[in-house]
């Protein structure tokens, strides 16, 4: 009994790692067929529907190629798709965050370069500033798929009771705020997450300091301008005024009918600064889980006293890579992805903000026009700081910024942890 | 407190030695199990073959990763590729010099400590009651034991929504017209640990009154029947005999409670996410470990962080094995050196 059974799972591991060796992309140079695998992040819908249509449209031009989706529920796919790339059996086309990580990733050489690979119509259609968004000195490991601005997503209903129209300067959202708080629909924020803390100082930064600065820092990693002070001192200033909802340090951003996309769906908080993914949030968490009616949006307004322009907007993109070992139809296919008529379905599956300039006029609801509006206004773009600055410094600002809302911290103490941090990375 | 060790435990609990007992007779010691030696290769074969997979599965899954987390946390190391920046003992000074990484260690500290204070009597109390001919008994031992049965993400998740400001336990004292009694339980510093500690005890006390439970259907009944014979009160033949024979049980509990208040994760973080918690002073090595490892990108030094986090379990677990449950366990572990 036993030695076979020893046996039998010897075999068993065995197969099975053979069975995982053969997991990795194929890449048939001898005129057969190329099969490509591709890692995305909607498991249902249609989001889902929309990479099974894609993928099929492009094998359908290319009969020699076939693609393999594999829908990685967004939460774990950072980690599968790390072991997948250190274990050499990448995906050959995935989601691709950017930043840090995706700097990481290219020093590892495990980043396909499509610098040479991008088509002239691609580069006609996207905007120059998305496509910076998957480049790294000039080189190109990613593309856009969609632009994630942010900013103010508020209720019309809820402003139209207190009597306040979408706030330009920082007095008036000061002001907006406290009305809309004595109605008891304060400002909903998930500082439990922490990021949505962290939002706040960013935008109290891109109004505080100069372009120049924010990108000087991403080389330098240092945070010695006194902007940075000012946003601090800037945000500090805000949250005295106590603008935000009760328990805000124990609220989550995403997560049921509580957190803080949850308090907006439901009218119990009248508006959230947050990137241009909070729509569908929001959706996912009204009592019919249909689109919040009187949803609007603003963009974060001007701060007095800052070097930063009042009308820049920060936001990131999502975009997809190519693994270093996916055949040369991977970026085929990423330029495909691009194209205007795919934009537009990419925009009805996920309701984002297509980057195909040209896609952009299939947009209709308000809200996203108004995004729209922001972004093309803009004097320049910048992504989340903590994409610019990497995680290291992210999780800095994270800890310290949630310090300083429950009054632990000072702004003093922001400037030295993402110093600290800097030093660690 | 407790940890996955439960089955051992109980194990461990059911042939405990008798301890000493001042009146009757004491429980036969177990004898000393004979050395194994001049075994034929044909039962070593057997051995091996029989003990070999699951001896490949810890060397693969216990093993090996503590020995690449011991690698790697000498590295600085974004998490991909392989790592290439040696920096030697740079990662360990800054975990022992980081303020944050002592709050940690701190807060761990007051969790152990008051895991043992407030479960271990609980949970005597609640065994004592329990350990008796009474009405309702399987129904309270149930209600007891069922918060350790559900899985800790339910739990954590449960509470943190009962303890929001605006959450049931501040709705229900308003309602009652306690209104003055509420208070933000887990943003507020003062509060937070002690809402913890309420939470663990909620969740882990029905696993040591089941241990204790345990330990005491192993007490010969005519030990308290002599007592009684003798005219020991209730009380009295708690205190002689019943206790002092159920050291064995608590000692092992404790340790069991140590352990696990030392790696306590999982509650933490889903009540408090991974950043409040250290400024509501709730935070734990654990904690800190995916704060500054896995969320920084870190991944060199979360690993360091993690040997750290091994080596004061394995020295507390050592020690506590050698000096406490020396007793407990002689001829079983320590080869009755």
């Amino acid at each position: 009994m036993a030695p076979s059974r020893t046996l039998a799972v010897a075999a068993v591991l065995a197969l099975s790692t053979v069975g995982l060796a053969a997991c990795g992309g194929d890449d048939d140079d001898a005129g057969g067929t190329v099969s490509m695998e591709l890692w995305e992040n909607a498991t249902t819908g249609p989001g889902k529907a929309f990479w099974e249509k894609a993928a099929a449209d492009f094998q359908a031009a290319h009969p020699n190629v076939k693609i393999k989706i594999q829908a990685v529920q967004n939460e774990d796919l950072d980690g599968k798709l790390q072991t997948a790339l250190n274990s050499g059996a990448a995906p050959d086309i995935f989601l691709q965050r950017g930043g840090g990580k995706m700097a990481a990733m290219v020093e590892a050489g495990q980043l396909k370069d499509i610098t040479a690979d991008i088509s002239a119509e691609t580069r006609q259609a996207v905007p120059e500033a998305a496509l910076k968004t998957g480049q790294i000195d000039g080189k190109a490991y990613a593309v856009p798929v969609a632009i994630l601005p942010g900013g103010f997503w508020y209720s019309k209903e809820l402003f139209q009771k207190a009597g306040v129209t979408p706030p330009t300067t920082l007095d008036e959202l000061t002001s907006a705020a406290s009305k809309l708080k004595a109605n008891g629909t304060p400002i909903a924020l998930g500082a439990k997450d922490a990021w949505p803390a962290a939002h706040w100082y960013y935008f109290f930064a891109l109004r505080a300091c100069s372009q120049a600065t924010l990108e000087a820092a991403a080389k330098s990693k240092t945070f010695d301008d006194p902007c940075w002070t000012k946003a601090g001192a800037d945000l500090k200033a805000f949250a005295d005024t106590k603008p935000f909802n009760e328990g805000f340090l124990t609220t989550s951003a995403q997560q049921g009918a509580g957190s803080s996309a949850g308090l907006v769906a439901n009218h119990k908080a009248s508006m959230e600064l947050m990137g241009a993914w909070n729509p569908g949030v929001i959706a996912s968490l009204t009592k019919d889980t249909k689109p919040l009616p009187d949803l609007g949006f603003f963009p974060f307004p001007a701060v007095p006293g800052g070097q930063g322009d009042p009308a820049a907007v920060m936001g990131g993109a999502d975009g997809y890579s190519c693994s270093a070992q996916a055949p040369k139809e991977c970026a085929d296919f990423l330029n495909y992805i691009l194209t205007k008529d795919v934009q537009e379905a990419y925009y009805r599956g996920f309701n984002a903000l297509p980057v195909n300039k040209a896609a952009q006029g299939a947009v209709t609801e308000d809200y996203l026009k108004a995004v729209l509006d922001a972004y093309n206004k803009a004097p320049y773009v910048s992504q989340w700081l903590d994409t610019v600055y990497g995680q290291n410094v992210g999780n800095a600002l994270n800890v310290s910024i949630v310090d300083l809302l429950a009054g632990k911290g000072d702004v003093a103490a922001i400037i030295k942890a993402v110093t600290d941090a800097a030093k660690k990375g | 407190m407790s940890s996955d060790f439960g089955g051992e435990a109980t194990a461990v609990a059911e042939d405990v030695p008798a301890g000493r007992v001042p009146a009757g007779d004491v429980a036969e010691q177990p004898a000393p199990r004979p050395r194994r030696c001049g075994i034929g290769w044909a039962q070593r074969l057997e051995i091996a073959l029989l003990s070999g997979p699951a001896i490949l599965m810890f060397l693969g899954f216990v093993i090996l990763p503590v020995l690449m987390a011991a690698y790697y946390g000498f590295y600085r190391w974004k998490g991909f590729g392989a790592p290439t920046d040696f920096v030697g003992l740079d990662n360990y000074l800054t975990i022992l010099r980081d303020s944050s990484f002592h709050d940690a260690l701190l807060h761990n500290g007051l969790i152990v400590v008051l895991s043992l204070v407030l479960q271990g009597p609980i949970a005597l109390a609640l065994a004592l009651l329990l350990n008796r001919r009474m009405r309702g008994q399987s129904v309270i031992r149930v209600l007891i034991f069922v918060p350790y049965v559900i899985a800790e993400v339910i739990v954590g998740t449960a509470w943190s929504l009962l303890l929001q400001v605006e959450g049931a336990v501040n709705g229900v004292l308003e309602a009652i017209g306690l209104g003055g009694l509420t208070a933000d339980w887990l943003a507020d510093p003062k509060l937070a640990i002690w809402t913890l500690m309420l939470v663990l005890t909620w969740k882990y006390v029905g696993f040591a009154v089941i241990l204790f439970l345990a330990g005491m259907q192993n007490i010969p009944e005519e030990l308290s029947e002599a007592a009684a014979v003798d005219g020991a009160s209730y009380w009295q033949t708690q205190r002689r005999i019943t206790l002092p024979l159920l050291g064995p049980t608590v000692r092992i509990w404790a340790f069991l409670s140590i352990i696990g208040a030392l790696q306590l994760f999982d509650l933490v973080y889903i009540i408090w996410g991974q950043y409040v918690a250290s400024t509501a002073g709730t935070s734990t090595m654990a904690t800190y470990l995916v704060t500054e490892g896995r969320n920084a990108g870190n991944y060199g030094y979360g690993n360091a962080v993690a040997v750290v986090l091994f080596l004061i379990s394995m020295i507390i677990a050592l020690v506590y094995q050698r000096f406490v449950l020396r007793r407990d366990t002689e001829g079983a572990l320590t080869g009755g050196r």
